[in-house]
């Protein structure tokens, strides 16, 4: 900046190639960022244009779009019975994970951070799901809970905990929960590797302080470790929000939201409509409203980054 | 409490949860080397009268692992170097310019990581039919670079501050024009910012789904993923074995590279909001 102005004011001979190249300097980030630009805009930004586009009007099964419908295929919609029964479920499954996930993952991070005898390979362990795909994970899942054959009612069955096979995967009541267990399991590694960055970074004096005024182990936790880390808390449900509303393999996977459709969630709902029922306007009307949640989510998580930025600034 | 009880205490704790964690792991290897008449039995039992190691080898054509391996390794790493070669410049620019629109050009990014393919699937389909790339891997290429495209700037602008600005400014004062101070200055310093990034989006790459799933029609074009799956998904008698041995071998190359490097991870995805 310094150098620039030098150059301005120096002799007239070299103006005009001084002043390109301060021109050259002010595009030069835009030059930069352009490829980026063009080309999300291009693969994400052309698909939502198009899903807008395709939810104003009337598409035929093949793709055409026809007359300008206005909000028609929205209230189609929010008319077709699975919209609600699969907008409950999602809520349930994204706040089942995302608490789950939440209160395990605390005591968890807390616990590895902490000295002791073998912290290294527990932690390896924890970790080994995020390591291992959603389809990875599913498929082994379900087969794991393969009625018949299945490890898990052949080890259940010989601790003494089961009397009958059940086939979790098969059966309405047991298929969403396990389903949510499992979302929990793989969605702890990321939640405690953040939280134990955010335990690290805590200072270690005031625990002194605290430990020599007499603050017992709930104290400290209850008084200092949770306010301080409150927005690494944040940040976690808030991603996570995020990741398990758009999850879609765990669950295609291990039972294409059947049996009866008693395990669909939107995502795989909308996989449905698109590809197998050839709805295409509902289709698009859905994918819009789903953007739209996730966009409000995302300024929500702007905003607490932003305000974490402010605070450790 | 002593350093030996609480031990004790700790994996006491964790135990239920290590077991769950470690089941899925156990169940592959028993299943993936016990012979075929010992995989659909009742009660199952977890090891094998006879260990058979052959099994890789027969899944190893059975499931055309190798022509999925070549288009996965192929994807991955076009969408990788694309993915690179275009997210360097635009963080190079966030972290080392000020200029106009910056901040939204950051917001736009966040936004663009939000969004996850399943979401505007449809739209994605639509228009890999329009551009004639239905059942070709450019297509995945594209649409793997576009959607890490984010996490790559996020990733690289945190890394590319740490670098000390002053060589780029020795250089600037040697004469050095913009692309040879990032070429020759910049760029050998960020090597390790660079491979631990591209690592991570390889690994998206790799076990990607949802986009495979819709974009791919031919067997000869499946991604390894896409092709496990696809044992699985719409067969009445699915060989476990066979794709139990598939999910392992898959499952542990990537696995071991994601350990050893998960702790760079959180600073891309939390985007830098989590100091």
């Amino acid at each position: 900046m310094v150098l620039q102005g030098a150059a301005l004011s120096s002799s007239p001979v070299g103006f005009l190639e001084k002043r390109r190249r301060a021109i050259g300097k002010a595009a030069a980030p835009y030059i930069l960022i352009l490829p980026s630009l063009l080309l999300s805009l291009w693969i994400i930004g052309y698909p939502i244009f198009d899903l807008t586009d395709m939810s104003l009007h009337t598409v035929t099964r093949f793709g055409q779009l026809k007359d300008f419908s206005g909000l028609a295929n929205f209230s189609n919609l929010l008319a077709e019975p699975l919209f609600l029964e699969c907008l409950i479920r999602t809520l349930v499954w994204t706040f089942a994970v995302v608490g789950g996930t939440a209160l395990l993952s605390l005591p968890i991070a807390l616990i590895l951070s902490e000295d002791f005898v073998g912290r290294h390979i527990a932690r390896i362990i924890i970790m080994l799901p995020w390591a291992v795909s959603l389809t990875m994970s599913g498929i082994v899942w379900r087969w794991a809970m393969n009625g018949q054959s299945g490890m898990l009612n052949a080890t259940l069955y010989d601790l003494g905990l089961m009397k009958e096979p059940i086939a979790w995967l098969a059966t309405a009541g047991t298929a969403f929960p396990v389903e949510i267990a499992i979302g929990i399991v793989v969605s702890i590694p990321f939640s405690v590797t953040v939280f134990l960055g955010g335990l690290s970074s805590l200072p270690t004096e005031i625990y002194e302080a605290a430990r020599i005024d007499g603050a017992g182990g709930w104290q400290r936790w209850r008084f200092l470790t949770l306010p301080l880390i409150r927005p690494f808390i944040n940040i976690v449900l808030v991603l996570n929000f995020i990741y398990v509303f758009n999850s879609f393999p765990l669950i295609w996977v291990m039972t294409q939201g059947d049996p009866a459709n008693s395990t669909d969630i939107l995502v795989t709902w909308l996989y449905k409509l698109a590809f197998r029922y050839g709805k295409l306007d509902v289709a698009s009307a859905l994918s819009i409203v789903m953007f739209l949640i996730l966009l409000a989510s995302t300024m929500v998580y702007v905003a607490l980054a932003m305000r974490n930025e402010r605070e450790t600034a | 409490m002593s350093r030996a009880s609480r031990s004790v205490v700790y994996w006491a704790i964790l135990s239920p949860l290590i077991i769950v964690i470690l089941f899925p792991f156990a169940v592959m290897i028993s299943t993936a080397i016990r012979p075929r008449a010992e995989i659909l039995v009742f009660p199952p039992v977890w090891i094998p009268n006879e260990i058979r190691l052959q099994n890789f080898v027969d899944m190893w054509r059975a499931v055309e692992f190798g022509q999925a391996l070549v288009n996965t390794v192929l994807v991955s790493a076009g969408a990788t170097a694309l993915c690179l070669l275009i997210a360097i410049p635009a963080a190079y620019a966030t972290s080392r310019m000020a200029f106009r629109g910056q901040r939204l050009f950051r917001q736009f990014l966040l936004v663009t990581q939000m969004l996850s393919p399943i979401v505007l699937v449809l739209g994605i389909f639509r228009l890999m039919v329009k551009m004639g790339l239905v059942d070709q891997l450019y297509a995945l290429v594209l649409c793997y670079a576009a959607f890490n495209l984010a996490f790559a700037v996020w990733m690289l602008q945190a890394y590319f501050r740490t670098i000390p600005i002053e060589l780029e400014e020795a250089a600037t004062l040697d004469g050095a024009s913009a692309f040879q101070r990032l070429w020759m200055i910049f760029l050998p310093l960020a090597t390790p910012a660079l491979g631990v990034t591209a690592t991570f989006v390889f690994i998206y790459c790799w076990n990607e789904f949802v986009l495979a799933l819709t974009l791919l029609r031919s067997n000869q074009n499946f991604t390894l993923t896409f092709q496990i799956f696809s044992l699985v998904g719409g067969r009445y008698a699915i060989e476990w074995d066979n794709v139990m041995a598939a999910t392992l071998v898959a499952c542990v190359p990537v696995a071991i590279v994601f350990a050893k490097l998960q702790r760079y991870l959180v600073s891309g995805l939390a985007l830098g909001a989590v100091k």
